[in-house]
């Protein structure tokens, strides 16, 4: 962590507003991908990331500096994402809608174009237990070390290389049956078309 | 691992322009809530500590000063216990207990040991005089 940030922690625990608004803006962006990566909802991640940053400033006095201020505010993201995929208490399937939807409304993301490919992968990964998700988005998307992701999952090392390499698995044999299904259906039409 | 190359390319969403003010406007919302509920918690928790202090001198004073305790030390043969009972426990704020003890265990009759001699000694803790025999 950064001296600037140990300061404004530092200053957040004293209730400085405007070192909490600094540490919003060096945040923002990545808590929300990382919410929007795991939830695939645009709305409820940015709700979640609002909640995440209140949990920043009111338990700031909580935060202790021997783990990075990052792998605390996704700490904190991750189990406030754990406990909302509890409430809502469904099968995490996107329809096709809802995508397009969240898509068309993204004016703030960088790649709005999806490919059928991207759009199997990213339903493969919602379907994926969030165990196993977690550590497979903050390693292979958000780009953390094994050890910043056992800390912010609590877990030891060994744990953590365990599930990113289950999830990738589960995530490539899920691939896989999306893609066969798909090429099956796309047999289907392209007989139907040749017998019409 | 063609998949983890795709999960590197999967889009990144940024957040909403607005999202610095929102996030700043909830928590002046929040705090402001805090504030309330800390002020209505030290209300409540004076309240009922008022509650309990009230209850309390009214159990004392009606209730346990009310309560009479039973008494037989004064008590005559052929007057009824309660009688006097009242008058008692004005003038009296203690119970005298009366024991009986039992000595004819202790002595043994003279007639079996003849030649023992029994000497009567006089045994107060209050008084120190000579002892005459």
């Amino acid at each position: 962590m950064s001296m600037d940030e140990q300061e404004l922690v530092r200053q957040i625990q004293d209730g400085d507003e405007m070192a909490f608004a600094k540490i919003v803006n060096i945040y923002k962006d990545k808590i929300v991908n990382y919410l929007f990566q795991f939830t695939g909802d645009y709305q409820s991640a940015v709700d979640l990331s609002q909640e995440t940053f209140m949990r920043v400033f009111f338990k700031a006095n909580k935060y202790k500096p021997i783990a990075p201020f990052s792998s605390w505010i996704y700490t904190i993201a991750s189990n406030l994402a754990r406990t909302e995929m509890k409430k809502v208490h469904k099968a995490p399937t996107v329809s096709l809608d809802d995508l397009h939807n969240s898509y068309s409304s993204g004016a703030f993301s960088e790649n709005p174009a999806q490919s059928g490919i991207t759009r199997n992968i990213r339903q493969s990964l919602r379907a994926l237990h969030p165990r196993y998700r977690i550590p497979v988005i903050l390693k292979d998307m958000e780009g953390f070390s094994l050890e910043e992701i056992a800390q912010i999952m609590k877990r030891p090392i060994g744990t953590i290389k365990a599930r990113i390499s289950r999830g990738r698995n589960y995530l490539r044999r899920d691939l896989e049956a999306v893609l066969k299904e798909e090429d099956k259906d796309l047999e289907k039409k392209e007989n139907s078309y040749g017998r019409a | 691992m063609e998949e983890l190359n795709l999960l590197e390319k999967l889009e990144r969403v940024k957040a909403p322009p607005d999202f610095e003010q929102k996030v700043l406007s909830l928590l002046s919302e929040r705090k402001e809530k805090r504030c309330l509920r800390v002020r209505n918690l030290r209300f409540s928790f004076a309240g009922a500590l008022a509650v309990l202090l009230v209850c309390f001198i009214v159990l004392n004073v009606f209730v346990f000063r009310g309560k009479e305790s039973l008494d037989f030390s004064g008590v005559e043969k052929g007057v009824p216990a309660g009688a006097k009972r009242g008058e008692k426990l004005r003038e009296r704020d203690y119970l005298p207990i009366i024991e009986a003890v039992e000595y004819s265990g202790e002595i043994q009759r003279p007639s079996y040991e003849s030649q023992t001699i029994y000497i009567l000694e006089q045994v107060s803790e209050e008084r120190l005089e000579q002892i005459k025999y």
